[in-house]
């Protein structure tokens, strides 16, 4: 099955990817992700995006969470 | 008597637990379903203390409520540990768990929830959790106590609960390197488990190195360390350090979640996907928001509120006032006592009981929000123009406790990770119309806008909020340069609040202010009463020759371009700041108000509707009272930023019922 990597935000609300790479992102908010079990090699689904540009909502190990735009958008995703 | 910490992730279900388990507690500071710091209880069976700590993530800590658990555990040994882990989170919740078996005390871990996991189609064998990791596991349902008598049997001889022997392998190069740093560290006393402190340095824990640089040089450990990256990325395992441990923690998890858990019926959350649907929506969300704020501030005040405060009214002045009244003339009270009793009292502290009803409804609705996992949406909801003002979305929880009473929710502030956030919070929370000051508005409303109370009412909340956030800006933009927030927020599963808890938080929070009408607002009454009874030529003079009359006269001058410039309004104002409530007890006092409808009388005489909303503008904004300054202190410990907060208020309070008369008579209004 062919796989193509994106930024996390270009998944369509509700379609799930595998992290490739997490870059760039805040030193506490990395920590805070990774306490949450999220990481590379982990599945994870947008939920949906919140209203003016706000953050947008996510899925990792059945556990809801929401996170920033422009955080997410630091998070490469494989798609298959 | 043994000490025993109940440790877990947030949101696990501790506190439950931590209630269930003891039958008294000493009160350190809990709010709604928030463990601001830990909390020390009595075992029911008198098998010694439990110290309910702050929901932590990992024992590194971000926030300062990580940092409060993780000093316990490293100053104050606990002779075992209650490990509270969620059922339908294990994988998540077990990376604790693992770092608390490396302390190496005795551990019994709770696991939680298996009500909801099984919900949720997830089985989870706690036979194979116990003998993979060597320790006792007892299934709970903390929320219906189901499974706390065993724990209870469990901690009754703390000290037969087993060693726990769990050990994992990093690898030989960690190993080797942990090896070494155990071996410098064996000269140091007073310290917990040396592995465990290794691995703590090794993952680069704040409190832990600060702790070792007290007592050491600590350049050969770091030596070590460097050495120990260094071979782990010359050989390709990992970049940090830090990065290695967790990635070999978690690879263990999930073997052992493989061989414990049975997730093939897993079910999606179905309730919490359809509800969020709807109460996030990109359009609909904030504007159902706002509804939900409208419809709880109209029930506390005009559906049920309103009428329940007026029963309390009647009842006051009624039956009661002229029960004493009748009960001291037949005692043969003097003309002094009767006066104190009946006006002082009475009076002051009876003006502000009849808002208790309405306090409490609003207090039970925030405790609804908050147990039923609203309030983590409406943060979500609030984020973006959150960010816009420089603050995070998750500053809006206390923003929200606020509105109930500002100390608690600058304590609630703790659960925020950034320092530069956690401090505008602190300092913009004054802002927040808490209850002590609605009493003041519902008065003045109810007086000048009589059709629109609720309307009124919440004008007033807004504009502190609109404050809040303009300053937030401000300040962000000036005192705090070059740094910006970050949000992350869980979104727990959306639940029914039960009606024993919510009654439970909801007296929590409701209980304070009967504690302060009982204590400041009866002495204040007295006090103001006393001022108002005597005056330079005697006792029982007119009013207009008090002592009081006297003194608010002093700062009336000041006030008169803010449109009430008279004694009556200048001498709220210093009480107000011991407390807000003593506002209207000073007026009930002042203006010899019989009940609520003779008071409104002589406010209605007095004041314009103009001058009315910029006195309730001042009242909102001058000063934080006593204890939101002293809270203050405490959580920024610093004296430039108390007084920072006291006299931007000051000033702003000032500057806006200036614009607010000035600008109103300007356009014609009165």
């Amino acid at each position: 099955m062919a796989s193509t990597s994106c930024s996390l935000l270009r998944l369509q609300p509700g379609s799930t990817g595998s992290i490739q790479r997490i870059e760039g992102m805040n030193p506490i908010l990395r920590r805070r992700l990774a306490d949450l079990g999220v990481s590379e090699g982990v599945i994870i689904r947008l939920k949906g995006k919140g209203p003016f540009l706000g953050p947008i909502t996510l899925e990792c190990n059945g556990q809801l969470f929401a996170i920033r735009r422009k955080e997410a958008s630091m998070i490469e995703v494989n798609v298959s | 008597m043994s000490s025993i910490a109940l440790v877990g992730n947030p949101n696990t279900g501790k506190t439950s637990l931590f209630n269930t388990l003891t039958s008294s507690y000493e009160y350190v500071g809990n709010w709604a379903g928030v463990t601001v710091e830990k909390k020390i209880g009595s075992l029911k069976n008198g098998a010694g203390k439990l110290i309910d700590l702050p929901g932590i993530y990992s024992l590194h800590p971000l926030s300062r409520d990580e940092g409060v658990a993780t000093q316990y555990l490293i100053e104050e040994s606990p002779e075992a540990l209650i490990n509270i882990v969620d059922a339908s989170q294990l994988e998540r919740n077990l990376l604790l768990t693992l770092q608390l078996l490396e302390y190496g005390k005795p551990t019994v871990l709770g696991l939680n929830m298996i009500d909801v996991a099984k919900a949720r189609g997830i089985a989870v064998n706690h036979e194979v959790l116990q003998s993979r990791l060597g320790i006792t596991v007892l299934p709970l349902i903390a929320r219906t106590g189901k499974g706390s008598g065993q724990v209870l049997s469990v901690l009754e001889k703390a000290s037969t609960i087993p060693q726990v022997t769990f050990r994992l392998d990093y690898g030989e190069l960690t190993e080797e390197a942990i090896a070494s740093i155990v071996t410098e560290l064996k000269s140091i006393p007073g310290l917990p488990n040396l592995r465990w402190v290794a691995l703590q340095l090794m993952e680069q824990n704040p409190v832990v190195l600060e702790l070792l640089k007290k007592r050491m040089d600590i350049s050969r450990l770091m030596v070590i360390c460097d050495g120990c990256q260094n071979a782990l990325q010359s050989s390709k395992q990992a970049l940090t350090l830090p990065q290695w441990i967790r990635s070999v923690r978690m690879d263990y998890i999930r073997s052992l979640c493989a061989a414990a858990m049975d997730t093939t019926l897993l079910k999606p959350h179905n309730l919490t996907e359809r509800l969020d649907s709807i109460l996030t929506h990109r359009f609909l969300g904030l504007p159902l928001f706002i509804f939900f704020m409208y419809a709880m501030f109209k029930t506390t005040f005009d559906w049920v509120g309103g009428p329940l405060s007026d029963l309390v009214d009647g009842l006051i002045s009624g039956p009661i006032s002229t029960g004493a009244s009748s009960l001291l003339h037949t005692v043969g009270a003097s003309e002094f006592t009767h006066a104190l009793i009946v006006d002082g009292i009475i009076g002051g502290v009876g003006g502000v009981i009849v808002f208790v009803p309405q306090i409490f409804i609003l207090f039970l609705m925030i405790s609804f929000l908050e147990d039923s996992g609203y309030m983590a949406r409406v943060c979500l909801l609030m984020d973006s123009t959150m960010e816009r003002m420089g603050l995070n979305g998750k500053a809006f929880i206390p923003f929200i406790i606020g509105f109930g009473c500002n100390v608690p929710a600058i304590m609630a502030a703790r659960s925020i990770e950034q320092p530069k956030d956690r401090m505008l919070t602190t300092l913009l929370m004054p802002l927040m119309s808490c209850s002590a000051r609605l009493p003041v508005y519902l008065l003045f409303a109810a007086v000048f806008f009589p059709a629109q109370q609720a309307t009124a009412v919440l004008a007033m909340y807004v504009l502190g909020v609109v404050f809040a956030l303009i300053l937030c800006k401000l300040f962000s933009k000036h005192l705090f340069k070059n740094e910006s927030s970050v949000f992350i927020i869980e979104l727990p599963p959306y639940r029914m609040p039960q009606l024993k808890t919510l009654g439970r938080s909801t007296w929590e929070k409701g209980k304070g202010f009967l504690r302060k009408a009982g204590t400041i607002i009866l002495a204040g009454s007295v006090i103001i009463w006393l001022m108002s009874y005597a005056g330079p030529s005697g006792l029982n003079v007119e009013m207009d020759h008090s002592f009081l009359a006297k003194f608010g006269g002093l700062i009336a001058p000041l006030l008169h371009p803010l449109g009430f410039g008279t004694w009556q309004a200048g001498s709220t104002l210093v009480p107000g700041f011991l407390a807000k409530e003593v506002v209207v007890s000073t007026m009930n006092i002042i203006y010899h108000a019989p009940d609520a409808a003779g008071l409104e009388g002589q406010i209605s005489q007095v004041f314009t509707p103009l001058s009315s909303v910029s006195f309730m503008a001042f009242i909102l904004l001058y000063i934080p009272c006593l204890a939101t300054v002293g809270v203050i202190r405490k959580e920024t410990a610093s004296w430039k930023w108390t007084f920072f907060s006291m006299g931007y208020s000051l000033v702003l309070a000032y500057l806006v019922s200036l614009v607010i008369f000035q600008g109103g008579s300007l356009l014609g209004l009165s």
